[in-house]
């Protein structure tokens, strides 16, 4: 298919015209610095990084959903290959540092780490092969899904069932990856002991930035040309196609980037909570990343952050709390969300009473 | 060494077991030897003779033996005439080590052919295992000719049957090698197998000959019984990816809307079942094995009405946004399955399992076909010919059918879409119901049940085409039948990888599954 390269006509891209996402970077920013200055308690800053790289990951998924129309349920992959590299260099770094192979690797009877573990203890590396193995994986499977037009409610059960696979293969203990039990017991980080705050807040501040550039740069992407293809895509494709855009190449595109943020998520969140295992690839879990997008406002960047943070937020409170109640609320709040506020709690900023079947769903 | 025929003379009996050690031991081996075909009183006697020079009360004087009534007591019965005489002078002779295990085999071969209950001829038994191989045919055969209790008859002729393939006669050897031959099991494979290193083997060419032939045809017949098996395996578990997925397939094909809480629906299902069963012992105990057949109407009817309600209550606003509809519904699942933790907790139910789905019949070397998959795989096949029924012979299946293919213009016809989708998706949930009920028997029932499966039933519905059952059929069969099927080679966390990949490679030359519903526009 050919493609016309055209820029659509209009007015000027309103690339910085968005006063909540240009406020949320605003607070990230404030917020890294304000914790540079005068860090609270460690479990309060530990909150803040995990809120902010669940907030990158919601906004990797608001990017294909909310402006793409594909409904990934299946990003917890992407989160977790992030997570797995990362957790491989913070063990391949120490057991370089102090010489002590991780607990799993003796678990298992190995003498050395696994031979595809090699040059992992390089920080540069691990990232760069975090990202690149988070795109790879989503260029084949998407590759494979957008040629063959699949698509909608297909592509979500689909990427469900990549997910669930992965989940399954993960808990297998002979992948040199930890098995059911995971990766656990970080000593080092750019050599400085895990537990020590500073790190901590080392750690919350690196998170709160990437979600401000990670903000800054979608928004920059969807405000111009990409995102009118990207939401001209997601309302009428064929359209789009026969128009003489190739909506593969924008789609896989953009797929292949939320992936790789979905990744630096999983990067920013391992380190934080000391432990990964193939729990965070459950399909409840991707499901959950859809739910917080959905809550605080599909199709708005802001409102897939505001999701997020509500939703954990309320998470961390509550299944601690009141451990019982928190899946009813759960289901509750996507209940309320999917019926009364279509477009999530940003709606309630609108203020337009309107009756609910007066509105044209999306 | 005196010749035991019979009948027994008891006189050289008591003689020898009053003689050396030789004689002792010649005459317990030859009461083994000749154990088949002593009549049953010379047995008793013999064993009441060991009996006593075991516990000291056989006292022996110049001219024949006294059996006393304890030890040194002053009198005692004469072994073979039976006259009171005195035992002053009587000498009570003490078993050696290899005089005692000879006689105990042989009181173990009087045990197991004159016993009056099961478990003394069961010890007598556990006597002769340890010196199986001196312990003649003959009376393993007598013994399990004679045996009334039937576990204890398996015992004897599987002992009869290790005791020949190690007898050193190498015709017995040999017959008994064919013996097990005709009965092939993996059992039978493994205890060819392990003659193979019997020096026999390399020294004896009939013996090598014979066994070679047996045991490849055990090895034959276990292997098309293994692929028996797994073909019933494959079949059962298609069935339930069938009824776990056509009710997906019908609501999907109609409205668009994977319904994410089809595995809870299940779930329902089953815990209806339960319910059922309770019923049934608390107030018909008598009937209670018919609780599974009165479980299916009702299964069906509950689950049909929850999910009427759910379509009611959430789905309806949603038709227009089919990826909120995954969300609504996984939210709807969420909260079945901590409701039902809550109300009734996270164990296991316990179902007493009817005459009808427990045990199964051997079929073929080591199949057994199970009862409880045979009523999984009949159900679906109910299911299967029920479902056609409706969709094609009745009104309400002209209307899913007619809105399936083009909903715009039947609703011009003036057919009231909105309540046929309600109806549909009550009958795709009640689908799921019936699910629960086939699983109660196969599965363990508890809350959170649904999700095991529900992604293979997935992909079984994207893989079959939207809204057609003999798509879901077929796609359920072979998505079945590949994890079965890859499953021995390169276990399941492999089979389900492959079989994921196998259906996306697939979806690139017909995204819309294998048989598509033609839909007009």
């Amino acid at each position: 298919m050919q493609t016309i390269r055209a820029r659509p006509a209009g007015p000027a891209p309103r690339a910085v015209r968005d006063p909540l996402v240009a406020g949320l970077v605003v607070l990230c920013l404030v917020a890294a610095a304000a914790l540079l200055a005068a860090p609270p308690t460690p479990y309060l800053v530990n909150a803040l990084g995990q809120l902010a790289a669940f907030a990158i990951l919601a906004v990797s998924l608001d990017l294909v959903w909310g402006y793409l129309g594909i409904l990934s349920l299946g990003h917890g992959l992407f989160f977790a290959i992030g997570g797995y590299v990362c957790a491989m260099h913070l063990l391949a770094h120490g057991a370089s540092v102090t010489g002590v192979l991780p607990d799993f690797v003796q678990f298992m009877g190995w003498k050395t780490l696994p031979t595809y573990w090699a040059g992992l203890d390089l920080a540069a590396y691990a990232f760069v092969l975090a990202l690149a193995l988070a795109g790879l994986v989503a260029f084949v499977f998407g590759l494979a899904s957008f040629r063959s037009r699949v698509n909608g409610v297909y592509f979500s059960i689909i990427s469900q069932a990549l997910v669930y696979v992965a989940m399954l293969l993960m808990y297998r203990n002979d992948t040199g990856l930890g098995g059911n039990n995971g990766m656990t017991g970080f000593p080092l980080l750019f050599g400085w002991p895990m537990g020590s705050p500073r790190v901590g807040t080392g750690l919350a501040v690196a998170a709160l930035l990437t979600l401000a550039a990670v903000l800054a740069g979608t928004r920059l992407l969807v405000g111009g040309a990409v995102g009118r293809r990207m939401l001209a895509c997601r309302d009428d494709e064929i359209r789009l196609r026969t128009l003489g855009y190739s909506t593969t190449r924008l789609k896989l595109g953009i797929w292949c980037l939320s992936a790789m943020i979905a990744a630096l998520a999983g990067i920013l969140y391992v380190p934080q909570v000391g432990i990964i295992n193939p729990r965070v690839l459950a399909p409840d879990l991707s499901i959950e990343i859809a739910v917080w997008v959905a809550v605080g406002g599909l199709g708005r960047l802001g409102g897939a952050v505001i999701g997020a943070v509500l939703v954990n937020g309320l998470k961390f409170w509550l299944s601690a709390a009141m451990p019982e109640a928190w899946p009813f609320i759960l289901s509750g709040l996507v209940l309320l969300v999917v019926l009364v506020l279509p477009n999530g709690l940003l709606d309630l900023a609108a203020l337009r009473p309107r009756p609910i079947w007066l509105r044209r769903g999306r | 060494m005196p010749a035991f025929a019979a009948p027994l003379d008891r006189a050289i009996l008591a003689g020898a077991l009053c003689g050396d050690g030789a004689a002792q031991v010649g005459a317990a081996e030859g009461l083994v030897r000749a154990g088949g075909d002593l009549p049953a009183d010379d047995l008793a006697y013999a064993g009441r003779l060991l009996g006593a020079l075991v516990e000291r009360r056989l006292a022996c004087l110049p001219d024949g033996a006294l059996l006393l009534a304890g030890q040194n007591a002053p009198e005692g019965q004469d072994a073979v005439t039976d006259a009171r005489r005195p035992a002053a002078e009587a000498r009570a002779p003490v078993l050696g080590l290899r005089q005692r295990a000879a006689v105990e085999t042989a009181r173990g071969v009087v045990a197991l052919l004159t016993e009056g209950t099961p478990a003394a001829r069961a010890a007598g038994l556990a006597v002769l295992e340890r010196r199986i191989t001196i312990v003649p045919a003959a009376v393993l055969d007598r013994a399990r000719d004679a045996e009334s209790d039937a576990a204890l008859k398996g015992t004897i002729a599987s002992l009869a049957e290790a005791a020949a393939l190690s007898s050193p006669d190498p015709v017995r050897r040999r017959a008994a090698i064919a013996a097990v031959a005709a009965s092939p099991s993996g059992a039978a494979a493994a205890r060819l197998d392990a003659l193979k290193s019997d020096p026999a083997y390399r020294a004896d060419p009939a013996f090598r000959v014979a066994l070679d032939a047996g045991l490849a045809q055990v090895r034959r017949a276990v292997a098309i019984g293994d692929g028996l098996a797994i073909v019933y395996n494959g079949l059962s578990f298609a069935s339930i990816l069938f009824m776990a997925a056509a009710g997906l397939a019908i609501i999907f094909g109609l409205m668009g809307v994977i319904n994410l809480a089809q595995g809870e629906f299940i779930m329902l299902g089953a815990y209806t079942t339960y319910g059922v069963q309770e019923a049934f012992r608390r107030f018909v105990p008598g009937l209670l094995d018919l609780y599974l057949v009165a479980a299916v109407p009702v299964a069906f009817l509950a689950v049909a009405l929850v999910g009427i309600g759910v379509e009611a209550l959430v789905l309806r606003h949603l038709y227009r946004r089919p990826l909120m509809s995954l969300l609504a519904t996984w939210a709807v699942s969420l909260f079945l399955v901590n409701l039902v933790r809550v109300t009734v907790g996270t164990q296991n139910l316990q179902f007493s399992m009817p005459a009808y789905v427990s045990g199964g019949v051997p079929v073929y070397a080591d199949f057994v076909m199970t009862w409880n998959r045979l009523f999984a795989i009949g159900f679906a096949v109910a299911t299967l010919f029920l479902t056609l029924l409706i969709l094609r012979r009745t009104p309400l299946g002209l209307d899913i059918r007619a809105v399936t293919q083009n909903r715009d213009m039947a609703a011009c016809l003036g057919l009231p879409t909105r309540r046929i989708d309600r109806l549909a998706f009550g009958l795709g949930s009640g689908l799921a119901g019936l699910a629960g009920v086939a699983l109660c028997p196969i599965y363990s029932v508890n809350p959170g049940m649904g999700s095991g499966f529900i992604v293979d039933s997935f992909m079984v519905v994207v893989l079959g085409g939207v809204g057609s059952l003999i798509g879901t059929l077929v796609a359920a069969v072979a998505v079945g039948g590949a994890n079965v099927l890859i499953e021995p080679i390169s276990g399941a966390v492999a089979a389900k990888v492959i079989v994921l990949v196998g259906i996306i490679l697939f979806l690139q030359r017909r995204p819309k599954g294998l048989f598509a519903v033609r839909r007009r526009r």
